[in-house]
């Protein structure tokens, strides 16, 4: 039986980083491409040499697939691509083409801070492997090569983030990759038509969570951000360049025109001009009221917001700063959270995750006193929140996903074990279906039917008609005989004579015999003779004929007897019949072989 | 041990232990490990089993994990692998061994009865503790003794890659140890026959062998495929009597799988045999290694002999007459397609199926292209067939490709699977190029040159196929510049080259751009070159590319300019070079200014790099180098600022040491000229430069910033008589400045107190004592105040070595204990 193969080697119930092979219809496709942030040596890129030993990757692997320009989706390509060695096709939306290297040169610039970190890639490299990028459009169907084709699907999640199809023959899988199916300030809703894939391979980040809505957040957001600089404090929100930024951007930009806020808010390095271009330029990814609104006011031209010099932390008054990197890890948002932490007054604000390791990940932990270099503590007197953005489907959404598309299987990734498995079986119940959580390592199998599609001649199927029953129903269904042929890689069932006549082919006609013998004292003619009344008593409902030159013939079987000068009363019965009347010809020979009645 | 660390393990073992504790972050269990292992390599285990407070801890965590059944696997798998490794050495083995703590750490059962052995963690953790602890005799006694064997070669052929993948290599271990000097009865001598080792050993030995021949013999594919891995990786571990042992018994079920040919084993076989190669095995015509590699290549009528003989002519240690029978038939399909005479009459059925059929046929061109790269990569002595004849069926499959049909077909529909197939076409073009080392030999130059401009010309030519051309072109313009190289490159190459400077994908562009630099750099010196260059269009389109919108190509567009600028030098009578340079600087210095890209502008800052480390053109730079430095130094981007130093560096060698306009004044003294020099480094603002840096957000900035004002200091210590009056710099109003004089006071004031202490106070202070008011500072008396040496010392050191120490680590598994709300913090 053909089947689809998963095996993740990251995100398989964890979500450190993704990267998921799948085997389809002969083809061999890798889902992502991450790298785990909290590890500084090998341990953070997936090991390729279980895909494949000495690197044939590009002999391996048909295409690698991005869902979306988050380092654990995307952090390990360069790596795969330009180190270890990778040399087919990349796909991935335009946008995530566009960003993809703005984070990974982010990131290399931690590494390059952090000594001692060896075998990371290049700026060149980054150029090098997004060289090798196709980059989609939504919707539109790509042909791999002449099997395998694919089709990204809007995922909501971060600008340019896409679910895709993968499709072999009738085999299909989708691949969410990351998801979020409710809208947010900047996004859309994931969206998917019900195209019934075999295998359906989600995202589970809340797959116990049903989140309350954004804006309660959002209010809250901006609550604290509000009383902060009303008491004269500052506020810091270490961010990624791109993704969650933009949207508490907008949101603080339209509540400082809306309360008429003087207090200034400023993006660190130069990144605004840079995430602005990108949000122009792929406006159509961005959600309804963002695009309507575009042509009189471009929601990401901000008056509020302005470039940020690193001499503006040490003026007086109150600020908001949005800085980079995310996680405190190092550079300028670290910086100045060293010079604002002593102040009770100030307030940082973490909107995503940390990975252990950073300063980040200790403040989100509560620690109060943060050991600095060269033995000095800092008192974090400041306010701390964290609030998570991070925009992934809760388990409502999950189970909105699964009943857009309706997939034959489910297959859970990027996600908690535990949390996974009250989700499956959720799933199982309500939709009964199998559901899958395979942990990284290990393969999963699940067997497909697939269907041929099959063209059926008309005169077959009035001849079927003809030979009277009931209506053709979809829900009966019945058997029909004929021939199939496959020409110009479609599959018709015509009748065997149509058949013959389109191939241009003569009928061969096949012919059985079989020799019986028995002992009959009497003549040939006369053995004949009482074979002819034997059949005639038994066939009753068949033309039986007794042909003068010797044979006896029911419907195409040929009867004859012969015997030998040394053993008159040894009769040998030649039987003959034609592929058609195969029944009644074995049924005859054996009726013969029991002998004639006396 | 420090001794911070110490007092927080035990705190740490209890938040591990307890059950109602959810498992700390996915990184932090292996970092702990990863710290106990460096503390356990670098005292030999005496930290970890001596330590008072240390040993009795790490006892009762593990006691107290196994004893729950309710531990989370993660935690579990923690505990089985610190037990390994505390049981590496025989010390610690009897320890653990003595409570009864081994056993009941590596009892499967146990874990099987609830359900935790079920999870590939607990597995993997298991397998990876037995590892760490088969460093002794007594660790291999107790994996026989209690039977774990067994379940060693039962995990082999494990649901999860990782788990199966780690018993191979326990396996391996475990037959490597018993040949050890440990394992011959105390003999330190390696033993060279079984009958050397203890009998009780000799038959964990048999039973790991064994159970390789019966997974060979077995009917079952993933059963075959893990024992041929652990056969490959027997023969490239170990050493004898194993191998010889093994490969007898492996031999004939060998031969059967190899005369099968099954397609799935086929990468599989051969990397086994590829290990055999590298062993004395195969000197000896008993163990057959040779004719197996023979049968795999059957007589190559046989689908999968092309997949067998384009692994072997990869192998290195290949003997010649296989490699040479299996490069006849990996190279058979390529001139079967290219209609070599000679190959269309040992056209096999299989193999014109094979190239019937587009997907194979694709593949099996790829193998013959990419086993062709290889051997010309060695420079491959070619002998039963020419490198012409090769060659050019590498060219007319290109053509092929493009779409040119060749003037006689075979019956074999390949060429219309050919047709604008990128894949073979990226192949091919590899191949072409690394055949440039034959250059010599060949005499196709024409053809060559042709196809490539073919490929650069069509419409039709993807941009990773762009790529490889312009690699290829580049290979053979490089190996041997031949007679009309430049009537080629001026009249064929560089109208094409304009063109694609135009291309509407910006992948196109940017290659285009970087061969143009390849190009430049590689005929540097040759003023015919340089000549073509200047008076073909393409310098024009190189200044116009310097505004593309896409910044990939803008910096690369800076980087061609660059080197172009560089390459006018030899031509310095064309009117139009001096024009170049002119233009080159105000496009250059309006990119660094206002270019919202980074790659740009460090482009910008790398090319007056190169340009100033040429020397030639120093007096024409003076005038933008200040600007440089000044919006470099002060750029967002990271890289723009470590470039500008590495400027700064170029600039400082260029003006301390041998700079021919420095020394203007002959005749004076070395420290009059000196000063000079400095003074001239103060104009260009290049102290600044240096001070700002010193306090950047970017640690890479600071340490190089560091490193040239540690150099600087040196220079001026050893220039007696500097003339500091000269050298003053104003550290008022702006940050680097602040800090300095933030630093002189702290120290003036521990020298205070000190003085104070002592009843002294000395004139010399009272003077320095007021420069804290002053906003001049000397140039030497602020690298003086500055403690470089101390800041280097720390600018060393990783940004997170704090953050990411052990002591910090434990600090974080115990506060995020202590946390009560669970923070939804699992992912961006």
């Amino acid at each position: 039986m053909p089947d689809i193969k998963v095996t993740p080697l990251g995100a398989g119930q964890d979500v450190g980083r993704s990267c998921i092979l799948v085997s389809i219809g002969g083809k061999n496709i890798m889902l992502d491409c991450g790298m785990h942030m909290g590890y500084n040596d090998d341990r953070r890129f997936p090991d390729f040499s279980y895909v494949t030993q000495n690197g044939r990757l590009t002999e391996f692997l048909d295409c690698v697939i991005i869902s979306h320009f988050h380092l654990d989706h995307c952090g390990a390509l360069p790596y795969m691509s330009e180190m270890v060695g990778y040399d087919g096709p990349i796909y991935m939306t335009h946008p995530t083409k566009a960003i993809c290297p703005i984070l990974l040169e982010d990131f290399r610039k931690i590494t390059v801070d952090k000594k001692g970190e060896t075998n990371f890639f290049t700026s060149q490299m980054i150029k090098d492997c997004m060289k090798k990028v196709v980059p989609l459009n939504l919707h539109q169907t790509v042909q791999v090569d002449e099997e395998l084709e694919i089709k990204a699907y809007y995922a909501g999640h971060v600008l340019g983030a896409a679910m895709f199809q993968i499709k072999v023959g009738s085999e299909s899988v989708v691949y969410t990759g990351d998801y979020n199916m409710t809208p947010d300030r900047h996004l859309g809703a994931a969206w998917i038509d019900k195209c019934r894939p075999d295998l359906l391979i989600s995202e589970s980040t809340y797959a116990t969570t049903i989140r309350d809505s954004k804006r309660c957040r959002e209010r809250d957001f901006l609550k604290k951000v509000h009383e902060t600089v009303e008491r004269g404090g500052k506020v810091l929100i270490p961010v990624f360049a791109l993704g969650r930024a933009q949207e508490l951007c907008i949101l603080l930009e339209t509540f400082w025109e809306r309360m008429n806020l003087k207090a200034p808010i400023y993006f660190s390095t130069g990144l605004t001009e840079k995430a602005n271009h990108y949000y122009k330029l792929f406006i159509t990814w961005t959600n309804q009221k963002i695009r309507k609104t575009f042509v009189q006011r471009n929601m990401f031209e901000f008056k509020h917001i302005k470039a940020f010099d690193r001499s503006y932390a040490d003026n007086p008054g109150p600020m908001v700063v949005f800085a980079t990197p995310g996680m405190l890890h190092a550079g300028q948002s670290l910086q100045i959270f060293k010079k604002w932490a002593g102040n009770e007054k100030n307030m940082l604000i973490m909107p995503g995750y940390c990975v252990q390791g950073t300063v980040g990940h200790k403040i989100l932990n509560g620690q109060k006193k943060l050991e600095m270099e060269g033995r000095a503590t800092l008192d974090v007197k400041l306010q701390v929140e964290y609030m998570s953005f991070s925009a992934h489907a809760d388990a409502k959404g999950i189970m909105q996903l699964i009943r857009m598309a309706e997939p034959r299987n489910m297959l859970l990734v990027h996600g908690e074990a535990k949390k996974m498995e009250f989700l499956k079986d959720k799933i199982e119940q309500e939709f009964s279906i199998s559901c899958y959580m395979p942990a990284n390592g290990e393969t999963t199998t699940i067997v497909t039917n697939p269907s041929v599609p099959v063209d059926i001649s008309l005169n077959l199927l009035k001849r079927e008609m003809a030979l009277g029953g009931p209506l053709p129903d979809a829900k009966r269904p019945r058997t029909m005989h004929g021939t199939l042929i496959m020409k110009d890689n479609s599959l018709r069932l015509v009748s065997p004579e149509q058949a013959l006549k389109e191939l241009g082919l003569s009928e061969h006609q096949l012919r059985f015999t079989c020799r019986v013998q028995l002992h009959d004292p009497h003549s040939d003619t006369d053995t004949l003779g009482r074979i002819y009344t034997h059949l005639k008593s038994v066939l009753k409902s068949y033309s039986i004929q007794h042909v003068p030159d010797g044979t006896v013939i029911v419907e195409s079987i040929v009867i004859k007897v012969t015997s030998s000068a040394e053993e008159p009363n040894l009769k040998v019965i030649l039987l003959s019949w034609s592929y058609q009347d195969e029944e009644l010809g074995s049924f005859l020979s054996t009726l013969l072989k029991n002998g004639l009645p006396s | 041990m420090d001794s911070d660390c110490l007092s927080l393990l035990p705190a740490v073992c209890l938040v591990l232990a307890d059950p109602k504790q959810s498992p700390p972050d996915d990184t932090s269990l292996e970092k702990l490990l990863d710290w106990f292992k460096e503390l356990h390599s670098q005292s030999n285990g005496q930290v970890l089993l001596q330590h008072q407070p240390c040993q009795p801890c790490l006892l009762e965590f593990i006691s107290s994990v196994c004893t729950s059944k309710t531990t989370d696997p993660a935690i579990l798998s923690f505990t089985i692998k610190l037990t390994g490794l505390l049981a590496a050495t025989t010390q610690g083995f009897h320890l653990l061994d003595e409570g009864g703590l081994l056993v009941y750490v590596f009892e499967r059962e146990a874990w099987g009865v609830c359900d935790l052995w079920e999870d590939a963690s607990v597995r993997s953790g298991w397998l990876q503790g037995l590892l760490d602890m088969l460093k002794h005799q007594q660790a291999l006694g107790f994996i026989c003794g209690n039977g774990l064997i067994k379940v060693i070669l039962q995990l082999q052929n494990d649901r999860s890659l990782f788990v199966a993948c780690l018993a191979n290599q326990l396996l391996v271990h475990i037959l490597n140890f018993l040949t050890s000097s440990n394992m011959t009865s105390g003999s330190d001598v390696v033993g060279s026959s079984e009958s050397s080792l203890r009998p009780d050993w000799v038959s964990v030995s048999s039973e790991i062998m064994n159970a390789v021949v019966e997974a060979l013999s077995s009917e079952d594919c993933p059963q075959v495929l893990q024992g041929l891995r652990l056969l490959s990786l027997v023969l490239s571990q170990c050493g004898e009597p194993i191998l010889s042992t093994l490969w007898k018994d492996v031999l004939v079920p060998l031969e059967v799988l190899v005369n099968r040919g099954s397609e799935s084993l086929i990468q599989t076989l051969i990397t086994v045999l590829e290990a055999a190669l590298g062993t004395p095995l195969l000197n000896q015509s008993e163990y057959k290694v040779e004719e197996l590699l023979e049968a795999m290549l059957g007589d190559g009528n046989r689908k999968e002999c092309f997949q067998c003989a384009a692994l072997i002519v990869k192998l290195e240690k290949c003997p010649e007459v296989l490699k040479r029978k299996a490069m006849d038939i990996i190279l058979l399909p390529l001139q079967c397609v290219s209609t070599q005479p000679q190959a269309e009459k040992e056209m096999n059925v299989v193999l014109k199926e094979q190239l019937s059929q587009k997907a194979s046929c694709i593949s099996l061109l790829m193998q013959s292209l990419s086993s062709l790269a290889q051997l010309a990569h060695t420079k491959y002595l070619f002998e039963d067939i020419s490198i012409h004849s090769i060659t050019s069926s590498v060219v007319l499959l290109l053509r092929m490709c493009s779409g040119h049909r060749p003037s006689s077909l075979l019956h074999i529909n390949a060429f219309t699977h050919l047709i604008g197939c990128c894949k073979v076409q990226r192949c091919g073009l590899d191949t072409l190029g690394a055949l440039s080392v034959y250059e010599e030999k060949l005499d196709l130059r024409k053809d060559i040159f042709g196809v490539l401009l073919d490929y650069l010309q069509s419409p039709d030519s993807h941009a990773t196929v762009l790529k490889k051309t312009f690699q290829a072109v580049k290979r053979w313009i490089v190996c041997s510049p031949f007679p009309d190289l430049l009537q080629f490159i001026s009249h064929d190459l560089f109208p094409v080259l304009e063109k694609r400077m135009c291309d509407l994908r910006w992948e196109v562009r940017d290659s285009t751009l970087e061969f143009i630099t390849q190009l430049t750099a590689a005929l540097n010196g040759n003023s015919g070159f340089s000549e073509a260059l200047h008076t073909s269009g393409v310098v024009s389109v190189l200044l116009s590319s310097l505004a593309d919108a896409e910044g990939y190509v803008r910096a690369s567009a800076v980087t061609a300019v660059g080197e172009a600028v560089t390459a006018s030098l030899y031509q310095t009578v064309l009117v139009s070079n001096s024009k170049l340079l002119e233009e080159a600087l105000v496009q250059m210095m309006a990119i660094l200014s206002q270019d919202t890209e980074g790659f740009p502008r460090r482009a910008v800052v790398q090319a007056f790099t190169s340009w100033l480390k040429g020397s030639h053109l120093i007096t024409a730079l003076e005038s933008s180098l200040s600007s440089v430095l000044s919006l470099g130094g002060s750029d967002f981007d990271w890289e723009v600022k470590m470039h500008t130093l590495e400027l700064a560096e170029v600039l400082m060698e260029k003006t301390l040491t041998c700079c021919p306009y420095a020394v203007q004044n002959f005749g004076s003294s070395e420290e009059t000229r000196f000063t000079q020099a400095l003074i001239k480094l103060k104009d260009f603002g290049l102290f600044d430069l240096l001070f700002n840096s010193l306090f950047d957000c970017d640690r890479p900035v600071c340490e190089k910033a560091c490193a040239l004002l540690v150099k600087l200091r040196t220079l001026t210590a050893e220039t007696a008589d500097l003339d500091h009056s000269v050298l003053v710099l104003n550290v008022c109003g702006n940050r680097w400045g602040d800090e300095v004089q933030r630093r002189y006071l702290n120290k003036q004031q521990a020298k205070a107190s000190g003085c104070v202490t002592n009843g002294v106070t000395g004139s010399d202070e009272g003077t320095d004592c007021d420069l804290h008011c002053s906003k001049d500072i000397s140039l030497p008396k602020i690298l003086q105040i500055l403690d470089l040496d101390d800041m280097q010392r720390m600018l060393t050191l990783s940004s997170d070595h704090v953050v990411n120490s052990p002591r910090s680590l434990m600090e974080d598994i115990l506060s995020a204990a202590q946390q009560n709300e669970e923070n939804i913090v699992d992912c961006y």
